[in-house]
């Protein structure tokens, strides 16, 4: 599904190149459940936001579903991200001003779903979820737990391929976390392929194949 | 403390430039408006204010109330003068005789090559009892020296413009129309330009009496509004006890049997420049409902710039949550942020005051090109200097609590973490209401602009009802020498190549002389309305080229008196056909019946504010003040140039005076076209502050949504949804405001047409047009901001955790 080929990622600071992802070169097949870790700074968002296409590498090559992602025109590459990707963050990202049931609908706005559709796909998460009763609430009257749920829900409503969660347990207690974990394992079980990155050795272990990052390269 | 605020207060505008600059730009730009439209109301408030006796001088006005309704004039009949003295011996009263466009020569006055002047302001004459009402300081002679015919008192400007000197005037002959020679006797300061009585050359009341040249009678029955009353009130005596005697004497005075009643009334000298009914001997009469409008405006450009403060501020509250935050731990209590906050939009507006005294100081110089202010106003008063205090004062504190506010009760943890975000700032629906504002002022502001111009290009392009083109108007007078040469100044002009017709009369088609008189028609009794006159000889029709309804004119060798009517006449004689008219017999004053030969249709016979009157055109030639010249040449310098010649010829002692047809008319409408110009700048200048604010306020919910573009950017929405993410809000806000601005907009512009008889209807388009223009604006000024946050990527908006 995705092969990474020495991909190098780099920033200019004052005059001199400093590397955020050197020489990256990796495989993931369909149905794959990847954690990445790696101490902080090591590259592991950037590679995901490569990976995600919400970043670009500055060299190598990046096939997704074997399509040159660098050689797509704009809007093919955004009809790819749409129907294939589906991201989770640590911070939840929410839009505070939208309720439960309109953050999970948001996504399904931008890829021109009907207004029946759309009702429905919701619907199907809220319940598999178990959040139909919270679905008028607005993300402060959640816990983070919650909300990360919603997180999830948002993602994967669309019915997307590939899940990209950057440390979606961050932000909750081991507990919150270990649940995440457990349904990540599920959506993982029906098909879907996730990566995610996380600092938990425990959280890691959920993945069917870890990946050590350090100083922007993999270590094996 | 304060320094150290001061401080903060500076680098942090030095940090923030653009926001600065949008910041003190706009409120300079309001605040020099609001100072600008300042001192204009209160230099138009400042007529004749300086005159001691401000309070206490009352002019003497006729009221004519008829069926057709009440005329006002500010003329009043000759004799009045004495019987008044009479009546109200207790009170000070003095008449004032006013010519205007009088010409007056000096030097070798014998001599038809003595220098000559046209006085448009006026030559007065008056008696020594006027100097006991309207102060004057003399340099020269005193008030005494009028008692006595063949005297004058000069201004000192006009002195010096006539003599070079005018220590050297005194003793030294002018004369007057080539009827009258007066010697100066008398030198006075010049009368300040805020003043509606512009006496620069006030000759002895006498020398007007005994003169041939002016039509002075002891008749109760001619009204002319050149002569005029005055009265100085003893402090003692109630204006309302003198204002019911005067009622009460108006029988007395007028035969007041007909269905005309006349009667007298006073006018308070402090009405005498806002009183729209009886125009004034100055340059201008201004309503106070132009000066209230102005007010307004500069009232709502100090709202829109206010609003703008304040939508940007709290704009900027965000971006600063941090330094707020870092303060409340470092001990900083609520009050302190506050006055800080407070301090910082003190000095925003003192920095835009500066700027604003440096803009009303440029544009100060251009306001007498915009308005009738002839003289440059002076920025530095006390009141200019009290009155932006009072603004740096008002702004301040309207514009910088409320942001003020908002900073000050930050959470110092939430600020810290930069969580400060849309929701914790909340007042969402207090900026929503000033943003609703903000265009409703700027909708009504487009429309009262639209509205005004195209009223204006209705009235200067409207159909007068005769051809305007290459008409040139030659002004000669009435006097008996100038009369005598007059027909053969006129043959003498056709012989031009450039000229095609020429016609004497008294007036102009369209003007704002009302000669009105009592009438008769058919051999019937007096008619209950009034009708007015012009005379112009048997060429007028065509050299105007006015078309007959019926009939025809009157030739050039008619000696039995035949007259012209027009169709409202007609009309109000109940007469249906106009052919009918014609042979009819009608008698004007208690004169010689006279035959009807023509009707004419119907032209505009004074502005287009009133309505069509009544008109009769005979051709008495003592009348005739003017000569009419259609032109046939398109270098009409030139051609001018050579009828000054034939003029200098037949009237070597007279100087020459003419003036385009066109010209004319425009002059008709000063006002209004200064009005409307004023509209389009202030509008002008109230739209872009208000694009400022909106600017203002795009950035400002960037700022607040660049985490949520970011995340929705994410969820796959393309640049589109988000460009329609920031404009949704506006197109809603904009939409409200039209909601208000309509009914608003059009109430308040359908009464100022109310001034004109002839106006446009304000259709739908206009405000079809102030919605568009404000979309626009709006979709600009939000465009370029929402384009550059909907592209940046999401990767970086969503970073910072
Ligand atoms: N646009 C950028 N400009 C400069 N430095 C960056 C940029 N993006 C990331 N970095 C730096 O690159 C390194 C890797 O960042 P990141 O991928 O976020 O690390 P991780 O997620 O592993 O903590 C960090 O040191 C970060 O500061
Ligand atoms: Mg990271």
């Amino acid at each position: 599904m995705i092969a990474l080929n020495h991909i190098y990622k780099y920033v200019n600071q004052g005059g001199t190149r400093v590397f955020l992802l050197r020489d990256i070169s990796l495989n993931i097949a369909q149905g794959e459940f990847i954690s990445i870790m790696g101490p902080s700074g090591s590259g592991k968002t950037t590679l995901l936001n490569v990976m995600g296409m919400l970043d670009e590498a500055d060299e190598g090559e990046y096939l997704f579903l074997d399509q040159p992602v660098k050689a797509l025109k704009e809007k093919q590459r955004s009809a790819l991200y749409k129907q294939h990707i589906g991201f989770v963050f640590q911070a939840y990202h929410l839009i505070d001003e939208l309720t439960v049931y309109e953050n999970i609908e948001t996504p399904l706005l931008y890829k021109d779903y009907k207004s029946s559709e759309r009702s429905a796909m919701v619907c199907e998460m809220l319940d598999k979820f178990n959040m139909v009763a919270k679905k008028d609430l607005f993300p402060h009257q959640l816990s983070g737990g919650q909300q990360q749920l919603v997180g999830i829900a948002r993602a994967i409503v669309s019915k997307p391929t590939l899940l990209l969660a950057d440390e979606p347990t961050g932000n909750l207690n081991s507990q919150q976390g270990q649940e995440i974990m457990e349904l990540f394992k599920k959506l993982n079980s029906e098909g879907l392929t996730i990566i995610q990155v996380t600092h938990s050795e425990k959280n890691a272990a959920y993945g069917s194949r870890i990946i050590n990052l350090s100083d922007g390269r993999i270590e094996n | 403390m304060m320094t150290n605020h001061f401080k903060i207060a500076f680098r942090s505008l030095k940090r923030h430039k653009a926001y600065s600059f949008i910041n003190i730009s706009g409120l300079a730009i309001g605040i020099a408006s609001c100072l600008i439209i300042f001192l204009v109301v209160r230099y138009e408030l400042s007529y004749d204010t300086f005159r001691p006796s401000y309070r206490n001088i009352y002019h003497v006005i006729t009221e004519d109330k008829g069926p057709d309704g009440t005329d006002y004039t500010p003329g009043i009949p000759f004799p009045a003068l004495e019987a008044l003295r009479t009546d109200f011996p207790q009170v000070k009263l003095t008449g004032l005789y006013y010519a205007y466009g009088t010409q007056v020569s000096v030097g070798d006055i014998q001599n038809s090559a003595a220098k000559k002047f046209i006085e448009e302001t006026g030559v007065f004459f008056c008696e020594p009892e006027y100097f006991d009402i309207f102060n004057a300081t003399w340099l020269a002679g005193n008030a005494s020296v009028l008692k006595d015919p063949g005297q004058v008192v000069l201004a000192k400007t006009m002195a010096q413009k006539y003599f070079g000197d005018w220590k050297t005037a005194i003793g030294k002959m002018i004369r007057l129309e080539n009827a009258m020679d007066l010697k100066v006797a008398g030198i006075i300061e010049d009368v300040p330009f805020n003043s509606d009585f512009p006496t620069s050359v006030i000759g002895s009341f006498e020398t007007f009496k005994n003169s041939r040249y002016y039509s002075y009678t002891t008749d109760w029955g001619s009204t002319t509004s050149a002569f005029q009353v005055f009265m100085k009130m003893p402090e003692n005596l109630p204006v309302e006890n003198v204002q019911t005697q005067l009622k009460g004497l108006a029988d007395k005075y007028y035969s007041n049997t007909g269905p005309h009643k006349i009667s007298n009334s006073l006018q308070p000298l402090s009405e005498i420049h806002f009183d729209t009914r009886v125009p004034g001997l100055g340059d201008h009469v201004t309503s106070r409902s132009t000066l209230m409008t102005l007010s307004m405006i500069g009232l709502l450009i100090i709202v829109m710039a206010c609003i703008n403060f304040i939508n940007l501020s709290t704009a900027q509250a965000v971006t600063r949550s941090k330094e707020i935050g870092v303060k409340k731990v470092l001990g900083s209590n609520r009050k302190q942020l506050f006055f800080q906050a407070l301090g910082e939009t003190n000095l925003i507006v003192l920095l835009s005051a500066s700027l604003a005294l440096v803009i009303a100081w440029l544009a100060l110089p251009f306001i007498k090109h915009i308005i009738s202010i002839h003289e440059e106003l002076s920025l530095f008063s006390v009141q200019s200097v009290v009155f932006v205090l009072f603004i740096v004062i008002m702004v301040t504190a309207l514009s910088g609590s409320y942001p003020a506010l908002i900073l000050s009760g930050f959470k110092p943890a939430a600020a810290l973490k930069n969580r400060i975000s849309s929701a914790t700032i909340g007042g969402i629906s207090l900026r929503r209401g000033l943003v609703v504002v903000q265009f409703a002022i700027s909708q009504i502001l487009i429309v009262g602009t639209i509205v005004a111009v195209s009223q204006m290009e209705y009235v200067r392009t409207a159909d007068l009802g005769f051809n305007k083109e290459a008409l040139l108007i030659v002004a000669s007078t009435t006097d008996s020498v100038a009369q005598a040469r007059h027909e053969t100044f006129k043959q003498a002009l056709l012989q031009l190549p450039e000229v095609s017709m020429a016609s004497l009369s008294s007036d102009i088609p369209s003007s704002e002389n009302n000669a009105g008189t009592n009438f008769a028609f058919d051999h019937r009794d007096d008619e209950d309305f009034t009708l007015y006159t012009k005379q112009g000889d048997a060429d007028y029709f065509k050299t105007f080229g006015l078309e007959f309804a019926a009939g025809g004119p009157y030739t050039a060798t008619d000696t039995t008196g035949s007259v012209v009517v027009n169709e409202t006449l007609i009309r109000k004689l109940n007469i249906k056909d106009p052919q009918a008219a014609v042979g009819k017999q009608i008698r004007t004053g208690g004169g010689k019946w006279k035959t009807i030969v023509g009707v004419v249709k119907d032209f505009k016979t004074n502005s287009l504010r009133e309505e069509v009157k009544p008109l009769l055109i005979a051709a008495r030639k003592s009348r005739f003040c003017m000569v009419s010249l259609k032109l046939k040449s398109t270098n009409l310098a030139k051609s001018q140039q050579a009828i000054e010649k034939v003029w200098d010829k037949f009237y070597p002692e007279y100087a020459y005076r003419s003036v385009f047809m066109d010209d004319n008319i425009e002059d008709f409408y000063r006002q209004e076209r200064q009005m409307a110009l004023l509209y389009k700048i202030f509008s002008g200048l109230a739209i872009f502050i208000s694009c400022l604010g909106l600017y203002g306020l795009v950035s400002f919910m960037t700022v607040q949504k660049t985490k949520e573009v970011g995340v929705r950017k994410v969820l796959g929405a393309g640049v589109g949804n988000i460009l329609l993410l920031f404009s949704k809000e506006f197109t809603v806000l904009i939409g409200v405001a039209f909601v208000i601005a309509v009914p608003v907009s059009w109430y308040v512009m359908s009464h100022w047409l109310n001034n004109f008889a002839y106006k446009i209807t304000i259709s739908w388009t206009v405000f079809a047009i102030a919605m568009a223009i404000s979309l626009i604006i709006a979709w600009i000024s939000v465009g370029y901001k929402a384009l550059r946050a909907a592209l940046v990527n999401p990767v970086k908006s969503l970073r910072t955790e």
